[in-house]
Parts: C-alpha cells; sequence; structure tokens
C-alpha cells in the first residue's frame, strides 16, 4: 500500500472515529430538538382539541385561524410592549449600578450580593411577593402612599387600568435589573483602564469616554444581554400571571399565557401548536438578526 | 251476572275462608317487608347483606391491599387536602393496608392536570377529586371511568339514595351513567349579624326611611337598600353594610346565582347566548351600586380577603360557601390548621339565611371519581365508596380543617353535627334548605370557556367598562364557543342540563 492510501486510510479511520464520538450527542440533540419541532409541525396541522383526538390532516385551517384571532395578536401587542418598556429600564438602570459599583466602595460585594438576590428568586415566587406588596388592604405599597398623601389609599394596582402596567412593570424591572447590572459590571471591569487614562489626559470628557471607548468595549456583553432579555421578556408568563392572570379581560395577557390558557386550560392542542410556531419562527428570526449584528459590530 | 249477584252467589266455606286468610296474611307481610326495605334504602346506612356501604368496601380491598398497594388521589390542595392526608387516609391504610398518596393541586390547574395526565397515560392517578359542572367534559374525553357496574358489585346504590336530592340527581351522571360520587355539598349561604339587624334604634331608623322591616333581605333590592343603609348608620363603628367576592373567579358563581333569580336564561331557544339581556346587566350594575357601601378595595376581595372582614366584625352581611359559618362560630378555632383563619369576633352572632332570591348558588363542589387510566381501579373504586358512604362521610364533614360540607340527608340532621356550636343546628337547616333550592353551577362542553369569558368580563367590570358592553362581548364569546363545539350538539347537552330540577328556579 502506498503512503497515500496508508494516509487515506488513517483519516478514514479518523472521520469513522470523530462521528462515531458525537453520534450520541447528535442523536440527543434530534430527541429532544428536532423531534419535537417536527412533532408540532405535525400537530399544528391537525384537529386535536379537549373533545376531538382528530388526527387527520386539517391544512392550513389552524394558521388561518390565527390570522383572524384578535386575542392572540393583541396578547403579541401587549408582550411587545412590555419588551420595549421593560427592556429599556433594565438595560439603564443596570448600567446605572453597574457604573455606580464599577469603583470599589465600602461594603461593595455585600451591596452586590444583596442586589443579585431578586434574579435568584423564582419569578411566580417574585410575581407572588409583589402581588402581596400591591394588595390594598395589608399591602405596604398603599400605606407607604397613604402616609406621603396623608389619607386612605385604595389604589388597586392589579385591577384598574392605568396602574396595572405600571404595577407588572415594577416587578419586571426589579426581578431582571440585578441580571443586566451583574453582566454589565463584569463588562465595565474588564475595559482597559490605560485607554480610560489615556483619553482623559488628552482631554475627553465623561460623555465623550463613554461613547467612544467604554460602550464600543463593552457592547458584545451588552447585545448578549439585550438578547437573553429580549427572548425571556417574550416568553413573560410567571409575574403577570401571579398579578393579573393577564387580566383585566386580556388587558395584560401576553402571548405565553395566551399559548398556556389555549393549550393547557381549553386543550386546543393542535392551535396551540400552530401558535407555538408561530412564536419559534418569530424567536429565531430575532435571533439570527441580532446575532448577525453582533458579528457585523465586531 | 252483575256485581251484586256474584257476590251474593259466593258462598265462603270455612277453606275458602282460610285461604283468605292466608292470603291477606301473606300480602301485609310482602307490604311490611316492602316498607321495610325502601326504609332501608333510604334512611338506613346498612346495605346489601346487613353490611354498610363502608364495611364492603373495607371488605372487599382487603386482599386487593395485600401487596400494600398505593391509591394515588388528586385532591385540592391546601385545607381540603387535610382530610385524606391526616384523617381518612390513615383510616383506610389501617383498616385495609392500602397506602393512599395525595396529589394536591390547585382547584384552578385540577381540570388541566387531570386532563394532562389522562393524555399522557401515564397511570399516575388512580381516583380524583371533580367539580361536577367539568364531569361531561372528563367524561366525554374518557378521562373518568364510569362506575355503574361497581356499584352494583358492590351494593351502592341504596346508599346513594341518600344522598341530597339536589346533589345526587344532578352532580353523579352524565347521560345516566354513574361518574363520579357527589362528596360536598357546597352552597352559597347568607351568614348576617344577629345583634345588628336585632338593634331597636337601626330597626326603627330603618323603617322611618324605606317604610318596611329591617329584615334580613330576601331580595337583591332590599339587599342594597339595607346594606347601603346599614353603612351610612355603622360606618364610625367601623362596619360595613356588606362584604362579597368581587374576584372574578368568584364573581363567575355569584353572577351565575343572581342572573337566574333575576329570571335570567343562560341561552335561547336558538342557542345563542343571552347573559347580555336586561336580567345580566341589572346584575353587574347592581353590583357597582353595591360596591359603594362595602369596604374599600372590595373589587378584590376573594375568599380569604371576605372572610377577614366579616369574622373581624367589620361587615354586616355577607355571602359565601359553608365554612364561613363554621368558622364565624369559632367552631374549633384553635386547631392548629386553622391558625390563619383571623379570630372571629362575632361567635354566637351569627345568622343564617338563604341568599336574596332564595336560590343560592351550588357553587363548585366536588365530586370523587375514579381515573380511567388508573391501573388500580378497583382499588381506587372501593376507596371512594369507603370515603363517600354515610358512615364515613358523616365523620369527614364534622372535620373543622377539611372544608367538606354537609351534602348527605342525614349529615344535616345529625345530632353530633347540631352539638358543635350553639347555633349549629340553624346552620345545618339553611345549608339544608339551599340543597333543596340551589342552582348548579352551568355545564356544558367546554364549561370552562364559557366562564372564563365571564371571568374575563367581571374583570372588565372592574376596570370601568359599561356593564352592557362587557356582557355583549360575553355573549359572542360564548356564541363562538358554541359555534365551534357545534350548535346542535351543545343544544343537546344545554337541553339536558336545563332540564334538570337545579337548573333554574322553580
Amino acid at each position: 500500500m502506498s503512503a497515500e492510501g496508508t494516509l487515506r486510510n488513517t483519516r478514514s479511520s479518523e472521520r469513522r472515529f470523530k462521528y462515531t464520538l458525537i453520534a450520541p450527542s447528535i442523536f440527543v440533540l434530534l430527541l429532544i430538538g428536532i423531534f419535537p419541532l417536527v412533532y408540532l409541525l405535525v400537530v399544528s396541522f391537525q384537529g386535536i382539541t379537549m373533545i376531538d383526538n382528530d388526527t387527520s390532516f386539517h391544512g392550513l385551517r389552524n394558521y388561518a385561524a390565527m390570522a383572524s384571532d384578535i386575542r392572540l395578536w393583541e396578547s403579541l401587542l401587549h408582550t411587545l410592549a412590555f419588551t420595549a418598556i421593560a427592556l429599556p429600564l433594565e438595560l439603564i438602570l443596570g448600567l446605572l449600578m453597574a457604573q455606580l459599583f464599577i469603583d470599589h466602595l465600602p461594603g461593595r460585594q455585600i451591596f452586590v450580593a444583596l442586589l443579585v438576590l431578586p434574579v435568584v428568586v423564582s419569578p411566580i415566587v417574585a410575581g407572588a411577593t409583589w402581588s402581596l406588596m400591591f394588595d390594598n388592604r395589608f399591602g405596604p405599597i398603599n400605606q407607604i402612599i397613604g402616609w406621603i398623601m396623608g389619607q386612605d389609599m385604595t389604589l388597586l394596582w392589579t385591577i384598574s387600568p392605568n396602574l396595572v402596567y405600571p404595577a407588572i412593570l415594577a416587578a419586571e424591572v426589579w426581578q431582571w435589573t440585578p441580571f443586566m447590572f451583574l453582566l454589565l459590571l463584569a463588562a465595565l471591569s474588564a475595559v482597559d483602564k490605560s485607554q480610560l487614562e489615556a483619553a482623559s489626559i488628552d482631554g475627553a470628557g465623561y460623555w465623550r469616554i463613554f461613547f467612544r471607548i467604554v460602550l464600543p468595549a463593552i457592547w458584545p456583553v451588552m447585545a448578549v444581554a439585550i438578547l437573553i432579555r429580549s427572548l425571556d421578556l417574550f416568553r413573560l408568563f410567571d409575574i403577570v400571571w401571579a398579578l393579573t392572570r393577564g387580566g383585566p379581560g386580556t388587558m395584560t395577557e401576553t402571548i405565553s399565557i395566551f399559548a398556556y390558557v389555549k393549550g393547557f386550560q381549553q386543550f386546543e392542542t393542535s392551535y396551540t401548536g400552530a401558535v407555538a410556531l408561530m412564536i419559534i419562527i418569530m424567536l429565531s428570526f430575532v435571533v439570527i438578526m441580532a446575532l448577525r449584528r453582533v458579528e457585523l459590530s465586531r | 251476572m252483575n256485581q251484586q249477584s256474584y257476590l251474593h252467589g259466593w258462598q265462603p266455606s270455612r277453606k275458602n275462608l282460610l285461604w283468605v286468610a292466608a292470603i291477606a296474611a301473606a300480602l301485609a307481610l310482602s307490604a311490611c317487608s316492602k316498607d321495610d326495605a325502601s326504609e332501608s334504602t333510604t334512611t338506613s346506612a346498612v346495605s346489601t347483606e346487613g353490611k354498610s356501604a363502608a364495611q364492603i368496601a373495607v371488605e372487599a380491598a382487603k386482599p386487593l391491599c395485600e401487596d400494600g398497594k398505593t391509591i394515588t388521589i388528586v385532591w385540592e390542595a391546601g385545607l381540603q387536602s387535610l382530610d385524606p392526608n391526616n384523617f381518612s387516609g390513615p383510616m383506610w391504610e389501617e383498616a385495609t393496608g392500602c397506602k393512599i398518596k395525595v396529589v394536591e393541586v390547585p382547584t384552578s390547574e385540577m381540570f388541566t392536570k387531570i386532563m394532562q395526565e389522562y393524555r399522557a397515560n401515564t397511570g399516575a392517578y388512580d381516583a380524583l377529586n371533580v367539580i361536577p359542572a367539568w364531569m361531561p367534559d372528563l367524561a366525554q374525553a374518557g378521562a373518568l371511568e364510569q362506575l355503574d357496574s361497581y356499584v352494583d358489585k358492590y351494593g351502592y346504590r341504596g346508599e346513594l339514595q341518600t344522598i341530597a336530592a339536589t346533589y345526587r340527581d344532578n352532580q353523579m351522571t352524565v347521560d345516566g351513567k354513574i361518574y363520579g360520587f357527589p362528596d360536598d355539598g357546597d352552597v352559597f349561604l347568607m351568614y348576617y349579624r344577629k345583634d345588628i339587624f336585632a338593634r331597636e334604634d337601626l330597626q326603627t331608623a330603618f323603617k322611618d326611611k324605606h317604610g318596611y322591616d329591617l329584615i334580613v333581605p330576601e331580595t337583591w333590592e332590599q339587599f342594597i337598600e339595607i346594606g347601603s343603609f346599614l353603612t351610612d348608620a355603622l360606618k364610625d363603628e367601623g362596619v360595613y353594610g356588606a362584604s362579597m367576592f368581587r374576584e372574578p373567579g368568584y364573581g363567575n358563581f355569584m353572577f351565575q346565582e343572581r342572573f337566574r333569580n333575576e329570571g335570567g336564561k343562560f341561552f335561547d331557544v336558538d342557542m345563542k347566548a343571552a347573559v347580555n339581556g336586561p336580567e345580566g346587566v341589572k346584575v353587574l350594575n347592581g353590583w357597582l351600586t353595591e360596591n359603594k357601601f362595602m369596604p374599600p378595595g372590595v373589587e378584590k376581595f376573594g375568599f380569604v380577603e371576605n372572610l377577614a372582614v366579616f369574622v373581624k366584625g367589620e361587615a354586616a352581611m355577607t355571602i359565601s360557601w359553608p365554612p364561613y359559618g363554621r368558622f364565624a362560630a369559632g367552631y374549633l378555632e384553635n386547631e392548629e390548621a386553622l391558625s390563619w383563619v383571623p379570630k372571629t369576633q362575632i361567635a354566637d352572632k351569627v345568622g343564617y339565611a338563604l341568599p336574596p332570591g332564595g336560590h343560592p348558588e351550588l357553587a363548585a363542589g366536588f365530586a370523587l371519581s375514579v381515573a380511567s387510566t388508573s391501573k388500580n381501579k378497583e382499588a381506587a373504586y372501593l376507596f371512594i365508596q369507603w370515603l363517600n358512604s354515610e358512615e364515613i362521610s358523616n365523620q369527614r364533614v364534622q372535620l373543622p380543617y377539611a372544608l367538606r360540607d354537609p351534602f348527605r340527608d342525614s349529615h344535616f340532621t345529625n345530632p353530633g353535627y347540631m352539638a358543635l356550636w350553639p347555633d349549629a343546628k340553624d346552620y345545618l337547616a339553611a345549608l339544608g334548605e339551599g340543597a333543596q333550592t340551589g342552582l348548579l353551577d352551568l355545564s356544558l362542553i367546554q364549561t370552562d370557556k364559557y366562564e372564563e369569558a365571564l371571568r374575563q368580563g367581571i374583570s372588565k367590570l372592574w376596570a370601568g367598562d359599561d356593564p352592557q358592553a362587557i356582557l355583549d362581548k360575553v355573549a359572542s364569546d360564548w356564541d363562538a364557543v358554541t359555534e365551534q363545539v357545534g350548535v346542535d350538539k351543545q343544544r343537546a347537552v344545554y337541553e339536558s342540563w336545563a332540564a334538570k330540577s337545579g337548573a333554574y328556579p322553580n
């Protein structure tokens, strides 16, 4: 056998060995990733409901029904509204807190540990806690406002159309701002100090240094943080469920709550499959676009 | 031959007389034994072969439980599940050897969990607590085991007859087949402060203002006038005229009750939703009016908030499920499981009556069923027969913490129960009356979709929307659900439901 043939055999053997090693991982990925997706696709073209286990092909009926389902599009709008308001708030507050703690303040580690606590609380527990906080009889928020105003206040935070969004956003921002804070604190800590000193010596002001040096330096981390929180906010469920269950009416119903109600309370299985597929496609598109932007910015 | 000549033509001999006497005696004995038999099925716990249903269940379960079988039962989380955890479960294990595993699920998730398990077909649940309004959905889906053959096999039909008629006739069957045993006599009662209604100064002032006596309201118009008057008169003493559930989940039941007491029908002859008629609008407008004389923030009141207000003596009237009566009376208030209940300030001051309109909602309730996917159906059935039997249920409804309310004729007249607190006799009498005149929860295919539309409508009411617009939307949502299910299919189910004695006031 020639040296070239030996080399080819060795490479082929190596390739087989490589594929043998990664085969279990691919199998698991297919099992937990691709199979449910394909199954979801199949179910979305069927007519399975609570009372009818109809697995025959129903064409695009569920997708056509989505087009005329006002409640679905409203829930999507509510989700986008929560994302559009909560995300910038969490980002700005997280960045401000990170800027504050970048300097070595006394007791810094203890404060950071305390500030991070909300992130480790389960969102449904956070929602239930805020529900008590907002309670008009026993909650401290109305009492504090009452002391400030000098009279008893009965603000129905989870019922009044004017207060329900601020209530949910307060809980959401309280819980997830520390997440932004942690990531941005780490990113800020990694900014090259010599560049900052050089810019300062050259006479650059605070904002100029921030926008020209700090922001570009932390942007890759910030972009990932924004992406993670966007995806989290898009599947917002627990806090809203604990506070309002999507009410009053369906005024705060998010797309996740809509899918849960349709899928697991009303057992519109095939229709929910179609909704879930739509959400997956939308989120995949957002992730691909976001990652592309991050790549381009490099 | 005419009748007279026929009689005259018959000459009785001694032998004939003996025959007549023997036949008459046999007929008399037969009649007596028939009376005894009918009595044994209506008033006594004794079933076939002289054994009670509880005894039959225990004896039949022993061989099944020899290998230390575990029966898994779904039960409402919280106080309710203390019954199988602390009382009935250990008793059953001691009697039969079968262990009881209780899966506690919040009420709002019970339907979902049961259906999910059924769809997954894991056999994880053996026995179930089912809200009767769900029964058509669960039975049609195939999640519940039909129980008729077990009932016959284990001689339980006799004791089923002693369940109060409203529950027995309306909350046990789907299409004439048994799918669950009614096990909780949930009914709304009005609880009122006897001491306040007896005050002479209030009686005089009220009569001067409204021209009739200060009585426990029998109509909703009276309720508004009396509640408003009492708030004006007693607010400085820290007492409101009334307090009520207003959270949409509870409001759903209260709407259904009051709407029908006002003369409303849920659907017209064409199966179009009729909740947006004048009766429905009157109910919602009535609620808005009443909120003005109720405690601030009443829109958010659920079971616990309303209970706290009432037992602390801050409201003269309220409407709720039976446990309020026990909690307000302070029955076993030192029980550890009830430590969350505010200490009653009004023991011995509480009266019991039917809510205005006289037809209370048989709100929710529970029936015991067997899961169709169970791998221990026989043992699960025997456990629920034992739980539901005269003997055991009479003990269970007296547990102070378990929230199971009287549902058998014998529960309402149980001397032991009547002696639990000074007014327990009146309490049981009111519950018994409610069981006779009570109204069933609406029960259709996909009931929850109808209820959800109503719940959303109620939450919009508290957000300030117009009652007519709210109910128009509810009616539109209901019609959409009916269309989706199939108008004729749903009409058949509705007509079957509407034909029941407790569907609408007679």
